[in-house]
């Protein structure tokens, strides 16, 4: 290494020992091209300034930016599903350190040939679905268009707007022992990633911002502008300011993660099937406030499941009538629907011919050579050279993973000629490449691995505009040839060496004219307003439950006296009633061993059922589902909530202090959370949603806590008061106003009855009114709204409640008191269903059925 | 000759349906012999406006959607089509079908497209050696065309029982083939299979029979079409061992019968719902 050799004497460098030793040993096999390494050993020139900014790193600055940017990534909770493993299916997302860089001149000739191939591929959909003239001509074979299950019928005849099939497209590269790059796939359906390529740089920007400044690198962020503005151009009715959406199957797809940030990058609404409704040929949000016109679908959902009316996905996914819609020009979609046409390896040999015939120019980068199998020639010779190709499906199927014929024993060899021959149009046999291999960092060395490179384009007027950077994925070892995030390979960020400065740029500021002021907040869809809701609930109902066992805790481990056994039992009450410990427990007296077991099972529950930890996965469920609507520090906070209730059960003796300190830390994670959303989140209907969310859980807790902790009889030991007003958060309060003297009477009216008091029930109610009078339904109508009404009798029946009613007068029962409970947990309930009805009803997928004729 | 064809298709739901978003595949087609005099569909409840287009394969399609809550829904297409019986066509004089191969013709016209799309397997109609087994005892080599396709036409008729109740709409071909019972729609999808996996070019005909002799002639009915180079489609139905002549009513065609249902739809609500199908066809 003689570059390496010449910059240990260069002044200001640190002592070789501190240096960062990893590139000494890096070894790359010799087999294959090296990104970073020239053969002789020399660092490449494109790679020099990244390598001296790390070697003159240090080994410990370089560990803490590496924790840095590990913090960052498991923070906003970058992450991707894995479809085989349904128990635990979001992994964080792998991100290697070492970002990939590639040369100016390179880049400029792959942008080149993306371009162009985007071009070309649009230019064969847009033919197959007009006028098949390259069929007629015989420029590609029937076979690969008729038979192919990409080939939507439904969707030819009718032009798409600009012409545009693939508003983004993204090829896959792998560069060959001999430095060329090939095209290995292509991406035409809905490719995604693009997304993740812009987190990895979000990322590494952050850790690297000295280096990244230095080196000088292509900033990503132009191509997202482009992108947008592509969708804005081509959105039917060329409004100003169209309405798009991001169309996701939901949470469950491998890549919902990236579909969230996305739309929340691009300013799009995110939803789901559900959420759209087709009217007289035009597609529309179903919303709080009604139906709003969609113009521009960019969809992450592949397009047979699209309709179930037209293109007869085996599901009722989708929204019905779509396909009629687009026809009449009413919406467009984003790539257009049937783009997964040429997203095949099979019409690859067909392409430097087509590009000629339909460009006029020659194909600039070729693919890996590709046979299709449906020729005579090519089967036999594919036959004859089983061992070094890789067969694939001619057609985009789900679930089928190309082999590997050379590994294969020579039984399954004859097994798979059988089956080449039996439908030969069915496969594609396609040479492996001998991936290049660059360096990541694994068991703190710099190890070789292959890399394969997802470049991207978007649409640009008539032609495409190339990502400078992309999605680099790595194998997850030296040989494997599959670069994939379900097997367990990593990623890299991609940096193009610059040839000038490029301009800052963030997509704050949309690009084209200015936009009118909108403070318009009815267009909440129906089902995000239902899991804000939600999200509202269950934080506060992990919130008492935290509160009783923090107050039971240190009681466990005091002396025992009366007030400190009505305090446990008080607590213990609490926790039954709301079914978190069995009610059978025996209590015994101090130090109560078996107890503090069950109790500290509810904090360090683990994987167990029944404790906080439940509570807090529905949190965690619901914010993901909210990922695009909620901040991220918000989506940070629950996080962290999720993660203290998932702490491992420390060791004996600090059992009991450590879970007090624990819980602590959760008290001021849900009270950051719910400061986020008292001022960080703009007052339209999602934050009213939320709000209402929590003030109904809140009102209904402090109900359950009253009516278990206090229950009905006439004694009220001091001990069984002081639990209460901790539970409800009220001690302080209610000490600055009656000093020592514990009285039910008095504590019942802080808790239930004082509008004063946030925690009180009054105060929950008298929100709920001011919430459910600003909602559409009661904006809109003559008559209160049945939730409305609901509200306002329980707000009235508290606030004509005095304290003394609840005293024991007579008989040993607090009469009063348990009807006022009885009703409020009863019609709270209703309230909940009544919201439901009104606002969330038409979000729930409703029965869809085929109709369909009987026959004889 | 002019037949008249009245097709009403009702549903009722238990429950109501607030959206239904419908495609009817219920105007005669032009055909060789076909030519459409009148016709008219009407729909109750009313929906707003009707989409006719033309579909992939130049089939006459409607869309339509209701948008107010029903209990019912009632489709009714009246039709006066104008057929023409044509001499029957001498069997013998069809090329040998090996001839009729789509690999053999694909090449020689430029405009082969149109019909060599109905050589390759479709949604509903693989292609299996097992068919091709079944069908060679009719395709013996050098065998007419036509001849070979009115055998087998034949011997579905005789291996396969007629039986409303064994199938289903979406009953895969080769469970036809193991039970050897179904109804039109299994007969000739079954057929079809046998001479896609011969390498021949066949289609999925719906449309009305007008017999009542024959089996059908109450409800939408099916049929089979194969491509016969130098003498076009030459239709025949498997279910009634005929050759199409004049008493056949073509709706439309496809690769299977998911490309021409008569009657689909997407409903929301609905609950439990029944269905009603009459056909009528008259001379006129």
């Amino acid at each position: 290494m003689q570059d390496y050799e010449m910059m240990k004497d260069r002044p200001g460098v640190l002592p070789p020992e501190d240096r960062l030793k990893r590139l000494e040993l890096y070894r790359p096999a010799p087999d294959f091209y090296d990104e970073m390494l020239a053969p002789e050993g020399t660092v490449r020139p494109h790679w020099k300034a990244l390598i001296d900014s790390f070697e003159e790193m240090g080994e410990a600055d370089w560990a803490r930016r590496w924790q840095e940017g590990r913090r960052i990534i498991h923070e906003n909770g970058i992450t991707y599903n894995v479809y085989s493993d349904p128990r635990n299916a979001e992994r964080p997302w792998p991100l290697d350190p070492l970002p990939l860089v590639m040369d100016s001149s390179e880049w400029a000739a792959i942008e080149q040939a993306i371009s162009q191939r985007a071009r070309l591929l649009n230019a064969i959909l847009a033919d197959l679905y007009g006028s098949q003239k390259l069929l007629d001509d015989r420029f590609l074979p029937p076979e690969l268009v008729f038979p192919n299950p990409a080939f939507l019928r439904a969707c030819c005849g009718f032009p798409v707007p600009g012409n545009i099939y693939l508003h983004i497209y993204a090829a896959d590269l792998a560069r060959s022992p001999d430095g060329h790059w090939w095209v290995i796939a292509d991406r035409t359906q809905a490719p995604s990633g693009a997304g993740y390529a812009l987190e990895n740089r979000l990322v590494s920007g952050r850790v690297l911002r000295d280096v990244f400044r230095g080196v000088g690198i292509e900033r990503v962020a132009s191509f997202f502008q482009t992108y947008r503005e592509t969708l804005r151009a081509l959105a039917p009715g060329h409004k100003e300011n169209p309405r798009i959406v991001v169309l996701t199957p939901g949470p469950y797809n491998e890549t919902y993660f990236e579909h969230a940030f996305l739309a929340r990058y691009l300013g799009y609404s995110l939803v789901e099937g559900a959420d759209l409704a087709v009217r007289e040929n035009r597609v529309f949000l179903r919303t709080l406030g009604g139906l709003l016109p969609v113009d521009l679908i960019l969809r992450r959902q592949d397009d047979t499941y699209c309709d179930p009316l037209e293109l007869r996905g085996d599901s009722v996914l989708g929204v019905p009538g779509l396909v009629q819609a687009v026809r009449s020009g009413g919406v467009a979609v984003a790539n257009a629907l049937g783009s997964g046409l040429v997203e095949s390896a099979a019409p690859s040999g067909f392409l430097p011919a087509l590009c000629r015939h339909m460009l006029h120019e020659d194909l600039k980068m070729p693919a890996v050579a590709t046979w299709w199998c449906g020729q005579k020639a090519a089967l036999s010779w594919v036959e004859d050279h089983l061992d070094s190709l890789v067969i694939k499906p001619a057609f985009p199927a789900r679930g089928v993973e190309p082999v590997f014929a050379g590994r294969l024993s020579r039984a399954e060899k004859t097994a798979l000629i059988t089956r080449l021959r039996a439908a030969p149009g069915a496969y594609v046999a396609q040479e492996q490449v001998a991936l290049s291999t660059a360096p990541v960092l694994e068991d703190n060395a710099l190890r070789p691995r292959h890399v394969v490179l997802r470049v991207y384009a978007v649409a640009a007027g008539d032609s495409y505009a190339v990502m400078p950077g992309g999605l680099t994925r790595t194998t997850s070892s030296l040989g494997d040839l599959v670069a994939s995030m379900q097997s367990g390979g990593g990623s890299k960020d991609t940096w193009v060496v610059a040839t000038k400065p490029s301009p800052d740029l963030t997509l704050l500021r949309p690009p084209a004219g200015p936009l009118d002021i909108s403070r318009a907040t009815f267009d909440l869809p129906s089902r995000v307003a239902d899991n804000l809701f939600w999200l509202g609930r269950y934080v506060e109902r992990v919130e008492p439950i935290v509160r009783v066992v923090r107050a039971m805790l240190p009681r466990l481990v005091q002396d025992a006296n009366l007030t400190t056994q009505a305090a446990v039992e008080t607590g213990l009450r609490i926790l039954a009633g709301q079914g978190y410990v069995r009610s059978d427990i025996p209590i015994g007296s101090a130090p109560f061993n078996g107890l503090e077991r069950e109790v500290l099972a509810l904090v360090y529950g683990g994987q167990t059922g029944n404790n906080l930890t439940a509570s807090i996965r529905s949190v965690r469920r619901v914010g993901r589902l909210l990922r695009d609507r909620i901040s991220s520090d918000a989506w940070r906070v629950l996080n962290q909530l999720h993660e203290q209730l998932s702490a491992p059960l420390p060791p004996e003796p600090i059992r009991v202090s450590s879970a007090q300190a624990l819980l602590d830390q959760v008290i001021s994670t849900i009270s950051a959370f719910s400061g986020l959303v008292m001022e960080s989140m703009t007052r339209g209907d999602g934050w009213r949603f939320l709000d209402i969310g929590r003030r109904l859980e809140r009102a209904l807790q402090m109900t359950g806590i009253i009516r278990y902790g206090l229950g009905f009889d006439c004694e009220a030991d001091s001990g069984q008061l002081e639990l209460l007003l901790e539970a409800g958060d009220s001690s302080i309060t209610y000490r600055s106003r009656y000093l020592t003297s514990m009285q039910a009477d008095l504590v019942l009216d802080l808790l239930l009855l004082d509008e004063a008091n946030p925690r009180s029930v009054a105060y929950q109610l008298a929100r709920l009114r001011e919430h459910v009078d600003r909602l559409p339904a009661s904006q809109s109508r003559f008559r209160r709204p049945a939730e409305g009404r609901l509200v306002l009798s329980l707000l009235t029946a508290v606030q004509l409640s005095e304290a003394r009613d609840f005293l024991c007068t007579g008989g040993a029962h607090r009469t009063q008191l348990e009807t006022l409970l009885q009703r409020l947990s009863k019609e709270l309930w209703s309230l909940s269903e009544e919201l439901t009805r009104e606002y969330f009803s038409q979000a729930v997928p409703s029965r869809q059925f085929l109709l369909a004729e009987s026959r004889l | 000759m002019n037949l008249r064809a009245n097709h009403t298709t009702t549903y009722l739901y238990s429950d109501s349906v607030s959206v239904c978003h419908t495609e009817v595949h219920l105007t005669p087609r032009s055909a060789r012999n076909q030519h459409l005099v009148e016709h008219e569909l009407s729909i109750i409840p009313a929906p707003g406006q009707t989409f006719p287009r033309k579909d992939y394969f130049g089939n006459n399609v409607t869309f339509f959607s209701i948008h107010e809550p029903h209990r019912s829904l009632t489709i009714t297409a009246s039709s006066l089509v104008e057929i023409e019986a044509t001499l029957p066509l001498e069997p013998s004089l069809t090329p040998a079908w090996e001839q009729a191969r789509g690999e053999i013709w694909r090449d020689m016209e430029p405009h082969a497209m149109e019909e060599y799309q109905f050589v390759f397997e479709s949604p509903r109609i693989p292609v299996r050696p097992q068919f091709a087994a079944y069908a060679s005892v009719s395709f013996t080599p050098e065998r007419p065309l036509l001849e070979a396709a009115m055998d087998l036409c034949h011997r579905v008729f005789e291996d396969f029982q007629y039986d409303t109740r064994a199938t289903t709409v979406s009953t895969p071909v080769e469970q036809v083939f193991q039970s050897r019972r179904g109804v039109c729609q299994d007969f000739a999808h079954f057929t079809i299979a046998c001479l896609r996996s011969l390498g021949l070019a066949a289609r999925y005909v719906s449309g009305y029979l007008r017999s009542r002799s024959l089996i059908g002639g109450e409800a939408s009915h099916a049929w089979v079409s194969v491509f016969c180079p130098g003498f076009g489609w030459l239709d025949f139905d498997p279910t009634n061992d005929v050759l199409v002549n004049g008493n056949h009513v073509t709706l439309s065609w496809g690769r299977d019968y998911a490309d021409v249902p008569p009657v689909q739809g997407i409903a929301l609500g609905g609950g439990e719902h029944v269905i009603n199908v009459s056909v009528n066809v008259k001379p006129a």
